[in-house]
């Protein structure tokens, strides 16, 4: 039978009881979808990862402090990182040549009878570099895909300086946002604000910037900040020593692994934190690598994948059995058919290849469905996830061989069935 | 019939044998049977005589048991599956006593069905133009669009006439094909027929009504497996 024969004829059977036929496919309907589906929420969940730590840099060490459960609560687990403890590492520690250092807090600003509330952020000089290497924010309107520097992140006056950092200089440098709602169009370079009851010197206005991932824009707000050396900081908001996030930048990205072990016996020796019976130290601080960071999402993305794999599996099994037994229910009805087909010429594998294409039009049919369902079903998936679901462009094609195959597979049985007939017991069935 | 007419269908020693549990049931029994080019063969005998097990074995939808079988001088007995439905498809055309034409498919593509399984030698338009020519053959071009279950009987059987000729076969086989007709109309077919005798088609046909078996030039009798013609009975030693 010729190829646009057989079409004819598998579509004529497969289209003759829509109902059962839909119904049929209602299993790969429903296995496809959530594929699509799932897959999607994985896509999104890597892609807002990847976002999020795209700013750790191939030859950065993150320190945090580290936490630890007490009665239920959580609790710091030693000491607190300090500003010093960042300050004096690159002298102690070989491999660290700087550190860049963070600390956030919030409050007010005021300015003659203006004032805002707002977060505040304390950071070394540094710290523009780090804006500029995260790729997370640009200044608006900037052309896409064009490399911006530190300077075009200042509209007016300068960053502050290290020395300034080293100095706890009263300078801000504050961001768009918050100069036109403190100063109106008047030029703030200059002018003396206050940061909660401390008095500060505007020396610089950043430019109006936005999130690069468009889907971010509504949900985090760049301009609107202050910022001012982190010794500034720590002196005029805090009344005991805050804890502060360190960036260790290490001078030779292939020794990360020794760089993590020197920056450790730094804060050991500083922390004084002796190893235990069983030898074993328990650090009050942890230390992140973009090593570290895509070995563990790599690891959590197989658990899921392994997690998908079992879904998809025992849903296709569940809808290809469903075409089999639909199948076989009419491989009976149409007994008669085989034998009138054989009668006039059928060979075998004709009656096979049309009995299986029959199949597989059903599964890819459930397939196409599911696909479209699974792409509809997205939306609600990622407003259950945090809007965190990402269409998988891979998973479409994945989804119809998928299709094929199971109706290949369970569809090869009942044609096969067909095919050995007896044409005189079929032209006699009743 | 004149003896220097080509031979459709010779058998020698044909039987057929089925085993039911431990009996050996002998449903054909050295069955030697000649049909040359323009024969009406009207095979009658009672039911269970062994006339329909005759006419599967002479379609090739069965094998025998013993014997031999030329079809066109060609010994099909030991063919493959594949290569006998190709005959079947080829040479042979099919009437059955209830038709046997599919129920969702047009009286045209029902007709053209034999077609379908050249291999691709006919196109979709090929095949309609064939169809309708043998539509018109049995009078009924005018339905060919329409579905068996919108046809009366006798419309249905001169369909699965026109899908016996479709192929131009060397043999027409008929079993019963006025069975499931009122009288009136199973005279119209056996008319049908008639005309094809006439235009030299070769016609084996299994009847046992007398009245149908008049409109043969030979007629066979068929008991307990055994072939009997024109008062001879052909067993094989």
């Amino acid at each position: 039978m010729s190829l646009p024969d057989l079409f004819r004829t598998s579509w004529r059977g497969a289209s003759a009881n829509k109902l059962r036929a839909v119904l049929t496919m209602l299993g790969i309907i429903i296995g496809v979808a959530s594929v699509i589906a799932m897959l999607a929420l994985g896509n999104g969940a890597r892609a807002a990862v990847e976002s999020r730590f795209r700013s750790l840099g191939a030859n950065q060490v993150q320190i945090s402090e580290a936490m630890s459960f007490v009665d239920g609560k959580i609790e710091q687990a030693g000491e607190i990182l300090s500003y010093e403890d960042g300050l004096l590492m690159p002298d102690h520690v070989e491999l660290v040549n700087r550190v860049g250092m963070s600390v956030g807090s919030s409050g007010k600003l005021r300015y003659g009878r203006a004032t805002l509330d707002m977060s505040f952020q304390g950071v070394t000089a540094s710290a523009l570099e780090s804006i500029v290497s995260s790729g997370q924010v640009q200044p608006v309107n900037w052309i896409e895909g064009e490399s911006f520097t530190i300077s075009d992140l200042i509209v007016d006056g300068r960053f502050f300086t290290a020395s300034e950092v080293l100095e706890n200089a009263p300078v801000c440098v504050i961001g768009y946002q918050t100069s036109t709602d403190l100063f109106g169009g008047d030029n703030p370079v200059g002018q003396t604000i206050w940061v909660n009851r401390s008095r500060c010197e505007v020396i610089g206005v950043m430019v109006e910037l936005e999130s690069v991932d468009e889907s971010l824009r509504y949900q985090v707000n760049p301009n609107l900040t202050l910022f001012m050396p982190i010794s500034t900081a720590i002196d005029l908001l805090y009344e005991e020593e805050p804890s502060v996030a360190i960036t260790a930048f290490v001078s030779d990205e292939t020794r990360m692994d020794e760089a993590k072990v020197q920056i450790k016996e730094y804060l050991r020796e500083r922390h004084k934190i002796e190893p235990d019976v069983d030898g074993e130290y328990l650090d009050d601080f942890n230390l992140t690598t973009r090593k570290d960071i895509l070995g563990a999402q790599q690891e959590a993305a197989n658990t899921f994948a392994l997690l998908l794999a079992a879904m998809a599996v025992v849903s296709l099994i569940v809808g290809g059995i469903g075409i089999m037994n639909v199948m076989l229910v009419s491989v009976t009805e149409r007994t008669r058919e085989v034998g009138v087909r054989m009668a006039v010429g059928a060979r075998p594998l004709d009656i096979i290849l049309q009995f299986l294409l029959e199949a597989i039009l059903i599964s890819v049919g459930g397939g196409v469905l599911g696909v479209v369902v699974g792409i509809l079903s997205i939306p609600l998936a990622a407003s259950l996830n945090q809007g965190l679901a990402l269409l998988e462009p891979a998973s479409i094609p994945l989804a119809l061989i998928v299709a094929v195959v199971v109706g290949v597979l369970f569809g090869i049985y009942p044609a096969m069935r067909a095919a050995r007939l007896d044409p005189i017991e079929a032209l006699r069935y009743e | 019939m004149s003896e220097s007419a080509k031979t459709i269908i010779r058998t020698v020693g044909l039987t057929r044998d089925y085993q039911m549990g431990n009996v050996i049931l002998k449903a054909l029994r050295g069955v030697e049977l000649t049909v040359r080019e323009g024969d009406f063969i009207a095979l009658m005998g009672a039911s269970g005589s062994g006339k329909s097990t005759l006419l599967s074995l002479l379609g090739l939808l069965d094998r025998a048991t013993s014997g031999e079988y030329f079809l066109e001088d060609v010994e099909v007995s030991s063919l493959t599956r594949n290569e006998l439905a190709a005959i079947r498809g080829r040479r042979i055309g099919f009437v059955f006593q209830n038709f046997n034409l599919l129920p969702r498919f047009s009286a045209w593509e029902n007709v053209a069905l034999p077609l379908t399984y050249r291999k691709g030698e006919f196109g979709v338009e090929e095949q309609r133009k064939r169809a309708l020519e043998s539509l018109t053959r049995v009078g009924l071009d005018r339905r060919a669009g329409h579905q068996p279950m919108e046809l009366s009987g006798g419309e249905r059987q001169r369909v699965a006439i026109a899908r016996a000729l479709v192929t131009q076969p060397a043999v027409i086989l008929a079993d019963e094909p006025t069975g499931n007709l009122d009288s009136i109309t199973g005279r119209e077919i056996m008319s049908l027929l008639d005309g094809l005798h006439a235009e030299g088609k070769t016609i084996v046909i299994v009847t046992h009504d007398a009245s149908i078996a008049q409109h043969a030039s030979r007629i066979c009798t068929m008991r307990d497996g055994i072939l009997t013609e024109g008062g001879m009975t052909h067993v094989s030693a």
